[in-house]
């Protein structure tokens, strides 16, 4: 696994990147759209930085260049070149993924609703099988967290998560020192 | 078809690595902050997650702060002032 200060490092160099190309195209932003450019831009930047080596940071790339046309146009504007070969690896797969989980799951769901015909349930099943739901109902969340989680199974979920944990953290070390250091340097 | 096939790769899942499952929850505990300066061994699997999703959500949210901070900051600052120059060579 890559150092964590080289993945700053990439982040950084990605994101201030992104942000030049955003801002050099706009003179004249409104603090929304300046907040939004600088979000998407720091999203992107940390996806990238993984270089399509994780589900989730080709989900969050595509998803961007999803949004309307303003967000493709600066997904495009970010990425440069990249940004084709990464959004065309995305739609050939996801698409046909999606449906055939989210049929899967459709089945699945009405094939389990028909036996509700259950007398006397043991204390221990019981509790198993509320723990059980439980945490089936905390993996739909995190699922819904992490960006293309619908389409993983638990492992792989786990693992995403993990990477997404540790990106979200650099992400948020880089741009509070970035803070920081604009603070610095508007008081002066 | 494709529900037989969803349910082998879930059964084929659960079956050979519920110890990799093990290894992998074991690690996302290290990496949440409350969790991790707890003594105990034994977290449920589901609290783990529960954690996760809280600490990821307040990762969101910090980052959609920090963007807003970083906006009304950087509004302030000409792209070619003395300033930028100055953020340009510290950061670089």
């Amino acid at each position: 696994m890559r150092p964590p200060s080289s993945l700053k490092q990439e982040f950084l160099k990605k994101w201030i990147t992104g942000l030049q190309r955003c801002s050099s195209s706009k003179r004249n932003m409104s603090i929304l759209e300046r907040t939004k450019a600088i979000k998407l831009s720091a999203d992107v930047a940390m996806a990238s930085a993984r270089n399509s080596t994780t589900c989730w940071s080709r989900a969050l790339i595509a998803n961007a260049s999803k949004d309307g046309s303003d967000g493709k146009h600066l997904v495009e504007q970010i990425l440069g070149l990249e940004s084709e070969r990464l959004m065309m690896k995305k739609a050939s797969t996801g698409a046909l993924v999606c449906n055939k989980r989210i049929r899967s799951k459709k089945i699945l769901k009405r094939s389990c609703r028909i036996p509700r015909t259950r007398k006397c349930v043991p204390q221990v099943a019981l509790a198993t099988s509320i723990a059980k739901r439980m945490v089936r109902k905390r993996t739909q969340v995190l699922k819904s967290l992490i960006p293309g989680g619908e389409f993983m199974n638990e492992v792989s979920l786990i693992e995403e998560t993990l990477d997404y944990i540790i990106s979200l953290r650099v992400q948020v070390d880089v741009m509070r020192g970035l803070a920081g250091v604009s603070e610095l340097v508007n008081h002066n | 078809m494709s529900n037989r096939r969803s349910r082998q790769s879930t059964a084929g899942v659960s079956r050979i690595s519920d110890d990799q499952i093990i290894e992998l929850v074991s690690k996302l505990r290290q990496l949440l902050p409350e969790i991790r300066d707890r003594r105990s061994d034994k977290v449920s699997a589901s609290k783990v997650l529960q954690e996760t999703c809280n600490y990821i959500r307040s990762l969101h949210r910090e980052v959609d702060d920090l963007s807003e901070r970083l906006s009304q900051l950087l509004a302030t600052i000409d792209a070619d002032s003395a300033e930028a120059a100055i953020i340009r060579s510290l950061i670089m």
